[in-house]
């Protein structure tokens, strides 16, 4: 079998793995980067979701993420920010500098969270969003243009039209009008939708059927299609030729909002020297005789079998969505090294779908200590040079909470730190 | 309110009701049916699925086992579409009682069904899910069968010969002269219409809800509601329907249709014959029992779980002398039992035998209206092929798989489908990919007279039933019915009850990869759409 020396190897493509791998870099250490395939990236809106709402009064948004957050870690010593939280601003700036860097800006509000509406009509409070969704104050708007594709099934303006004059975020006398915009009348997922629009001639078409809905001072809403690779591009040609910009409203998944982080993230990790190896899934892993480390981990991929061995590994394979756990009737494993999992026997999901409590299940997964070291029921740590992050960590209810991004982000960056330090 | 008048009322929108309708409709009599809910909503769709060859029933009563065959090949022949012959086995594990399998290969031949012993190593290499411990095996003639399917073309049937149905409708009253029924009183129970309507006979045929029917005209059914739990498997587990070769018990009988199985069932009492909550002991002891048949069952991806109620018949003590027809169905002239002319109920039975079912009552109901005429639902198909012409037209565009799909699921109303899709290119497209529904099949839908809510458009279409259980097409299908305020006029409401229905079935099978599906459309409503907190 090859092998392959390395200082870090990280698990799992998704945020956490690979601002944990970025982190580990900056710091000068070897880094392979190790996943099954596209991270739970594509699957996401787009923004960075620290904290939704308010402790307090859970139905207002969180006007200060951050003094959630710290009120949180006061009162819940179980929550993944109790154990990240302390690198939250590092965190903020490293993965804003990133961005920046790989040509994909990423802009916040002030200290508050931004309120962008969703393909569904409703306002989401994220932290950081990508320039392209980040929609002026909606209180301040004298009308409104959606626009939709007839080629794409995955957004419709008039259920984005209806459910935002619903909320109750737009001023009195706020006009709403919707274009539909007509291309081929074939159909197409909104990943083809955003490659042709990278083609001028397309985007001028477009915009021609979209022209005469357009009046002065109006503000453009647009489903998130605008471009992949050359999203810069078809965002500039596209606010030149309408004379004003038009913002992406995130929808149904594949996302190219996410999809566009994935690849940014991904370009710059190249750039700076991690070995990223994707459509690899961990075969076995290699622990010491007294089961304290782990030596190394075998890895089934394109090449066949490949054996890692690292000073230390960060462990972000996900929940149960991303495979990091999995489950059966009564039962949740970590499915690399089988660390032990934090769950509830029974009473794992409410019985209303949208309860507002949040399912049991998506808050399984594995207890750490300070160092984001997994530890067992009693405290005690499981592998001394194991650190874990993200989605598999357990104690967030992230679906409610909206969090899931920013638990991600800071244990993906205290856990690539804490790795190159030497644990 | 609307006064209607017919020779006779049917109460009940299952197989039996509509057979029954079909039935006086092609005698010339003219009937409407009521139904509370949509049709095939109670037992006719919360089953296994298997059209029987009678061999489950041969040792314990083979009158039954009998009227199973001779159904059973009569609906594969009336109709083709609604029967997959898949060919089904019996087999036997060394610890069920070898004795046993002689007693029921006998019976069997006995009740006139054709089985034949087989190699249990062939067996295995057509269905290598199966169990190296099988020691015998048997192949029979079980079928799978579309039980919605069937109640719908019975209805379409019904229509073309002139008979009415009204769903929705609850039936408020019976009234009585003398002892005879003159009619019944009904309501619409979304509209809030009133019906009055005359009739000289009415049939019970309201499965597990009879005896409430009953006490309408203040008499007695015995009906015991027994809950049976199954559960559907994302895979074609096995190629044939699988039996356990042993006295019939719980959780031993797997039914293949299409790309997925039926495992089930359970038995247990349950007072309400609206309770079809499944739970999840129940869905762990299935899988139990499942597990000694196909070892590595935990392997394959549950998509969700459903439970029927069915109407088991209980003579009811010091009653008259009820028409037992047999031990499985009853046929009570309660004119006889009770002194009431007019009355008739059918209770208690199985799918499989849901035409005969419908002969025997409509026969009672012809005579005492004086008609003579035979019936003809034996010999007459239940609709007309489809022209390979439109098959083609839809594959164009539709595309292969989903033209196939959609032609098996509508039959008749194919073509229509076919033609929306033609005039308006881009309702080609599909909505729901897990089960390929077009947005045509969804508008067409809407369109017909007897759709109403949200749960009648999935019924049609299957919209939302697959493995995805609705994680895409939900939000998708709100796009398009949007344009209809009677279905979506409360965005939060439509989305809430559709991911609803969805759940019920997939929350007692959380684990695997349909607990990834939940997280996924957790992740999709609740962390993206913030839906939670939608107003």
């Amino acid at each position: 079998m090859n092998s392959k020396k390395t200082d870090i190897m990280v698990i799992g493509l998704g945020l956490a793995g690979m601002v944990a791998a970025a982190r580990a870099a900056e710091l000068g250490k070897k880094v392979v980067l190790v996943g099954k395939g596209a991270g739970s990236l594509t699957l996401s809106s787009g923004g960075i979701d620290l904290w939704g709402y308010s402790l307090e009064q859970p139905e207002k948004p969180a006007l200060s993420p951050r003094h959630e957050i710290s009120r949180l870690v006061e009162r819940n010593k179980d929550h993944p920010y109790a154990k990240a939280a302390d690198v939250l601003e590092d965190s903020l700036a490293f993965f804003q500098a990133v961005c920046r860097s790989a040509g994909l800006p990423y802009l916040s509000n002030g200290l508050g969270n931004w309120l962008v509406p969703t393909a569904l009509g409703t306002l989401r409070p994220t932290c950081l969003v990508p320039e392209s969704m980040a929609v002026p104050d909606l209180q301040q708007v004298a009308r409104i243009l959606l626009v939709g594709f007839a080629e794409l099934k995955d957004f419709y303006p008039a259920v984005l039209a209806v459910n935002l004059q619903k909320c109750g975020c737009l001023p009195s006398g706020c006009r709403l009008d919707i274009a539909d915009v007509r291309m081929s009348g074939r159909e197409m997922n909104a990943v083809t939708l955003a490659g042709r629009l990278e083609q001028l001639g397309v985007l001028e078409e477009v915009v021609a059927q979209i022209r005469p809905h357009l009046t002065p001072g109006t503000l453009v809403l647009v489903p998130p299609v605008l471009g992949r690779a050359r999203h810069r591009q078809v965002r500039e040609n596209l606010a030149a030729l309408l004379g004003c910009p038009a913002y992406e409203v995130a929808g149904l998944p594949p996302a190219l909002p996410g999809l566009r982080l994935s690849d940014a993230l991904l370009t710059h990790l190249k750039r700076n020297g991690v070995t990223v190896l994707s459509g690899s899934t961990v075969h076995s892993v290699r622990l010491d005789e007294q089961r304290r480390r782990c030596l190394a981990v075998q890895l089934a991929g394109p090449g066949g079998r490949l054996e890692v061995q690292a000073a230390a590994y960060v462990l972000a394979s996900g929940s149960f969505l991303g495979g990091g756990l999995k489950a059966g009737p009564g039962l949740v494993q970590e499915t690399i090294f089988g660390l032990p999992v934090q769950f509830d026997p029974d009473g794992w999901a409410c019985e209303e779908f949208l309860d507002r409590r949040g399912h049991a299940f998506n808050s399984f997964g594995l207890r750490v200590n300070e160092n984001l070291q997994p530890v067992d029921g009693e405290g005690r740590v499981c592998l001394e040079n194991v650190l874990a992050a993200g989605a598999i960590l357990g104690g967030s209810n992230w679906p409610v909470e909206k969090c899931g991004n920013g638990v991600a982000l800071t244990s993906g960056y205290k856990a690539g730190q804490l790795a190159a330090g030497g644990v | 309110m609307q006064k209607l008048s017919v020779q006779v009322v049917v109460v009940g929108g299952g197989a039996t009701g509509t057979g029954i309708l079909r039935d006086l409709a092609m005698r010339g009599i003219s009937a409407l049916l009521v139904e509370q809910g949509d049709l095939a909503h109670g037992t006719s769709s919360r089953f296994h699925g298997l059209l029987h060859s009678g061999c489950r029933y041969a040792v314990k009563d083979p009158a039954a086992a009998r009227e199973c065959i001779e159904e059973n090949m009569i609906l594969r022949r009336i109709a083709p579409n609604c029967v997959e012959i898949t060919g089904g086995l019996f087999v036997q594990l060394p610890e069920d009682d070898p004795a046993y399998a002689e007693e029921w290969e006998s019976a069997c031949r006995q009740a006139g069904i054709e089985v034949e012993e087989v190699d249990p190593a062939a067996v295995r290499r057509q269905n290598p899910a199966l169990s190296p411990r099988i020691t015998r095996a048997f192949a029979v003639p079980d079928c799978a069968v579309d039980g919605f399917r069937v109640v719908w073309s019975n209805l379409h049937s019904a229509r073309r010969y002139g008979a009415r149905a009204l769903t929705y409708t609850r039936l408020k009253a019976i009234e009585q002269q003398n002892s005879c029924i003159t009619g019944v009183r009904a309501e619409n129970v979304l509209t809030g219409e009133q019906y009055h309507i005359e009739c000289q006979v009415l049939i019970n045929a309201a499965g597990p809800w009879a005896g409430e029917v009953a006490a309408l005209a203040g008499l007695e059914v015995g009906v015991i509601k027994d809950k049976g739990t199954l559960i559907a498997f994302n895979h074609r587990l096995v190629q044939q329907v699988v039996n356990r070769l042993r006295p019939p018990g719980d959780g031993d009988i797997f039914v293949p249709h299409g790309p997925i199985t039926i495992l089930g069932t359970t038995s247990l009492p349950v007072e309400n014959p609206a309770d079809n909550r499944p739970q999840q002991k129940e869905v762990l002891d299935l899988l139990a029992i499942g597990r000694e048949i196909i070892p590595d069952l935990d392997e394959y991806r549950l998509i969700r779980t459903f439970a029927g109620v069915r109407p088991l018949y209980q003579e009811v003590p010091l009653a008259g002398s009820g028409r037992s027809v047999s031990r499985n169905y009853a046929l009570l002239d309660h004119q006889q039992r009770d002194g009431l002319a007019g009355l008739i109920s059918i209770v208690g039975g199985k799918f499989t035998t849901f035409r005969l079912m419908a002969e025997k009552a409509a026969d009672l109901a012809a005579g005492k209206l004086g008609i003579s005429r035979p019936c003809r639902t034996a010999g007459e198909p239940l609709f007309d092929p489809l022209p390979p012409e439109w098959l083609e037209r839809g594959r164009k565009v539709f595309g292969v798989a989903a033209a196939h799909k959609a032609a098996e699921r509508l039959g008749d109303d194919f073509a229509a489908v076919v033609a929306r899709a033609e005039q308006n290119p881009e309702q080609a497209r599909i909505l729901c990919e897990c089960e390929l529904v077009s947005q045509a099949e969804v508008e067409q839908a809407l369109a017909a007279d007897t759709t109403f809510t949200l749960g009648d458009v999935r019924r049609k279409t299957r919209l939302g039933m697959g493995t995805c259980q609705g994680t895409f097409c939900s939000y998708r299908s709100l796009g398009i019915l949007s344009r209809y305020p009677r279905f979506a006029a409360d965005h939060r409401q439509y989305l809430a009850d559709f991911l609803q229905k969805r759940w019920k079935g997939m929350r007692p099978v959380l684990w695997g990869q349909q607990l990834r599906e939940a997280q996924l459309s957790t992740a999709i409503y609740s962390a993206l759409f913030g839906m939670e907190r939608m107003l």
